[in-house]
């Protein structure tokens, strides 16, 4: 929009007068920037706050100066727009019929023949007087007139606007079998999620791209805020098969809107001087039936929401002062009009100028065209696209650099609307609703460019757009296809071979009861240490095991909630990591290795083969040093990833990966590894478990499992 | 004969009363009662007399006749900026004169 007060005609893009009339004569019903404004304000009072038409009557030469209120103006013919009540509260408004009257200047006629209360004949634009006749039906007999107008209005008449302009920025429709949404499906209507005011200011959610009103945002009810109260009859949501971190990182539309199944657009090219439009990839035209899915965009506290961006090629010329000013569209025009019959093989109205030399081309003509245009001390213009700038050196050749103005700055339209019913929603299904090589949050293809340098969208995996980098996502896929489908094959396996070992070998059995004296093995303190590390593990590996499946009714069974259950894990884990420093601090002297080790190794203790035979140990075997350092290792990994993976909301996409993955990994490590021992400890060498029960052991045991020991303590005796 | 008399007048002054209390056969609705459209000068419009009939109405005059029109219309949806659009409004790009529709762009 022009500025009040200009130097010159050139400065001037629409005055106020041509906002209102503003698009396309060709189709008339379509709205332009007047039809979407209800009327009042700056369609009824200048920036002086005079009424328009009387201000021009009184002084018409208004008409022939620079000011952007009247410059050209014939508002004393039009009249200006009051605010129109009936196009939001008059059922049956006729939209396209206010947009015809307003492009051809019946500003103060539109009304009267959108409502259908009277006919309005003649146009001001054609140089008539419009006159109007009324429709008599609609009037007692006294003159009074009789209109079923609708409090609050009806969806029908917000979507005039909101239908046309949402449609293009997120593919939203309403009152749409094909584009559900759940709440229209239940009977909601616009004004009951967006009530007004007296002063007709309604309500608003959380738009992170216009500025539209700032101060109104997130004044509506939000999902939780309904869906935790049950109000209207919102169903309240358990969410129990969601991890208890997806809540908090993913807004509700993440999940509940999987899908839109209107093309939105994908961008606009205004190569031409024309904005022309381009359906989502894949799409003929906007607004066709058509299923896409989003892309997610991180706010300011890293949560992800859904958006469509509009991409764009677009022009600027760069002034004296540094500033990139936005081309007018006619500026546009006349730079194209210069060359569109020497780009050849190119589609008149969508040249997607993408080559250098047509990008040459275009900016010389530009220059030629701005070269006497009085809005600029310096003609410098530029084509901005994906994410490049594109600007003529002194050669006249085409130089390229990322873009790094204000144009290149895309945030995305959030998309809230459409909702799917809950059993459609991501995550329904399972994590694999997301976490699959089919899936769209991390593998889909996502628009980044309209066309690249060979003329082709250019396109990038929707995860890498919210930080998710390929090496990443691999990691997760092996967390997810690996790990967690063969967790019990690789337990069972373990179980498997100590059964096989068991049943061929046999257990390292003394004979117990000719064994009169006993000594002490294990003291108290190191007993409990066993038996907290122990109790602790079980627990820990319990619910760990779940968390790898995501079983919701195990964890609903245990722990009343996925979330009590996290709770209860990294409390015990915090136990747990106590007790295995306790344990380090009992038995690492004991766990250092000695010359005779090395031939407890070499008869692999005894285990495959040769049973009966002495194998040297000390209170620890080779085998129990070689697990004690092993636990101290795992129990340091786990310790570490775990208490990180506590405060996961803090953490990046990337790290909770890794963190988690490694934590997965060796958790089956673990878990393998003190089957095994378990199975040493009971069954396979009888009277050991007795240990750490009451400390005590025969004495011909401890002679048998641990020579060494058993000789140093009978030598202190 | 007094009693037919005194009947025959009750009778007569209670069907005096039903037609004189019988509103004229007119449409109504819940929301506005019915209405005067009224012009830009606040004259009444009434196509049943060709009282001011072929000149459009005025919401500011008809609806304004009972809704605060001057209140409503300071809402966003019909000031869209007006009501803070300035030449100077924003120094780095010069061209944005308020943050609504009107002179966002």
């Amino acid at each position: 929009m022009a500025k009040k007060s200009n130097n010159s005609p050139d400065e001037i893009d629409l005055t106020t007068f041509q906002w209102v009339s503003a698009g396309s004569l060709d189709a008339l019903g379509v709205p332009g920037c007047g039809g979407c404004h209800p009327g009042g304000g700056g369609l009824e009072f200048d920036r002086d706050g005079k009424r328009y038409d009387a201000r021009l009557k009184n002084s018409p030469e208004l008409a022939e100066t620079l000011d952007g209120d009247y410059f050209k103006s014939r508002w004393d013919k039009a009249g200006v727009v009051q605010a129109d009540c009936f196009i939001c509260h008059l059922p049956g408004y006729d939209f396209k019929e206010r947009n015809k009257h307003l492009k051809l200047f019946n500003y103060q006629w539109a009304t009267v023949a959108a409502s259908g209360i009277g006919l309005v004949d003649g146009f001001v634009r054609e140089g008539q007087e419009p006159r109007v006749t009324y429709n008599k039906r609609l009037f007692n007999d006294d003159g009074r007139v009789v209109l079923d107008l609708s409090y609050p209005p009806p969806s029908e008449n917000c979507v005039f606007c909101h239908g046309l302009s949402d449609l293009k920025k997120r593919g939203f429709s309403w009152n749409d079998r094909l584009n559900h949404d759940v709440h229209n499906l239940r009977n909601l209507q616009c004004a009951h999620c967006h009530p007004g005011d007296e002063a007709h200011n309604f309500a608003k959610g959380n738009e992170n791209i216009s500025t539209v009103r700032d101060d109104l945002d997130n004044t509506m009810m939000t999902c939780k805020d309904c869906h935790d109260q049950g109000f209207m009859g919102a169903p309240r949501p358990s969410h129990l098969s969601i991890r208890p971190g997806h809540l908090d990182k993913l807004a509700c539309e993440v999940c509940h809107i999987p899908g839109i199944n209107r093309a939105a657009g994908e961008g606009f090219d205004v190569a031409t001087g024309m904005v022309v439009n381009y359906p989502k990839l894949g799409a003929k035209k906007i607004g066709e039936v058509f299923t896409w899915q989003p892309r997610f965009q991180r706010d300011d506290n890293g949560k992800l929401w859904p958006v469509n961006p509009l991409l764009f090629a677009f022009f600027t010329n760069q002034d004296s002062d540094g500033i990139y000013y936005p081309l007018f569209a006619r500026e546009i025009k006349n730079g194209y009009s210069r060359i569109k019959d020497r780009l050849k093989d190119k589609a008149p109205r969508r040249p997607e100028l993408h080559t250098d030399e047509e990008i040459e081309l275009m900016l010389s003509a530009l220059s030629e065209g701005l070269k006497n245009n009085k809005r600029f001390k310096q003609i410098k213009p530029y084509y901005h696209k994906s994410g490049t700038k594109c600007v003529l050196d002194e050669k006249g050749k085409v130089l390229k650099a990322r873009d790094d103005t204000w144009v290149a700055h895309t945030e995305g339209f959030n998309i809230n609307h459409n909702v799917a019913p809950a059993k459609l929603a991501l995550g329904a299904d399972g994590c694999g609703d997301c976490h699959s090589d089919d899936a769209h949050m991390f593998k889909g293809t996502v628009v980044t460019g309209l066309f690249g340098d060979d003329g082709k969208p250019e396109t990038i995996k929707s995860g890498r757009l919210f930080g998710c980098r390929p090496w990443i996502y691999q990691l997760n896929q092996l967390h997810q296809k690996y790990l967690t489908p063969y967790v019990s094959i690789i337990i069972a396996i373990i179980v498997f071979f100590l059964v096989l070992h068991y049943t061929g070998q046999g257990p390292k059995r003394v004979d117990l009861y000719e064994d009169t004296a006993e000594i002490t093995r294990f003291n108290l303190v190191e007993r409990w240490t066993h038996l907290f590390r122990m109790t602790s593990f079980i627990f820990l590996a319990f619910t760990g095991f779940i968390f790898f499946y995501n079983n919701v009714t195990l964890l609903e069974i245990f722990f009343d909630s996925p979330q009590s259950a996290v709770v209860f894990h990294w409390v015990v884990g915090i136990v747990f990591t106590a007790a295995s420093l306790v344990s380090i601090f009992l038995w690492a002297r004991d766990a250092g290795f000695k010359p005779y080790d090395m031939q407890w190794l070499k008869k692999r203790g005894g285990y495959l083969g040769g049973r009966h035979e002495e194998v040297p140990a000390g209170r620890l075997n080779a085998g129990q040093k070689i697990f004690f350092w092993l636990s101290a290792l795992f129990s340091l990994i786990m310790a570490v990833t775990g208490i990180m993976l506590i405060f996961k909301s803090s953490l990046g996409l990337g790290t909770i990966c890794v963190l988690s993955t490694i934590h997965g990994f060796f958790s089956i490590l673990f878990i393998a590894s003190i089957i095994a021992h378990a199975y040493l400890g009971t069954i396979a060498n009888p009277g050991t478990w007795r240990a750490l029960v009451d400390g005590k052991v025969g004495r011909k045991w401890a002679e048998k499992h641990h020579s060494e020991w058993f000789k140093e303590v009978s030598k202190k005796k | 004969m007094y009693r037919r008399i005194i009947v025959s007048v009750a009778i007569l002054l209670w069907g005096i009363g039903i037609i004189s209390n019988t509103p004229l056969l007119c449409a109504k609705v819940r929301t506005c009662p019915p209405f005067y459209l009224k012009n830009d000068s606040g004259e009444i419009i009434n196509p049943i007399k060709g009282q001011n009939a072929d000149q459009p109405y005025s919401t500011r005059q008809t609806c304004g006749a009972c809704h605060d029109y001057d209140k409503i219309t300071k809402g966003y949806h019909f000031q869209q900026g007006w009501d803070r659009i300035r030449d100077d409004f924003n120094k780095e790009k010069p061209w944005v004169l308020s943050d609504g529709m009107m002179g966002k762009h």
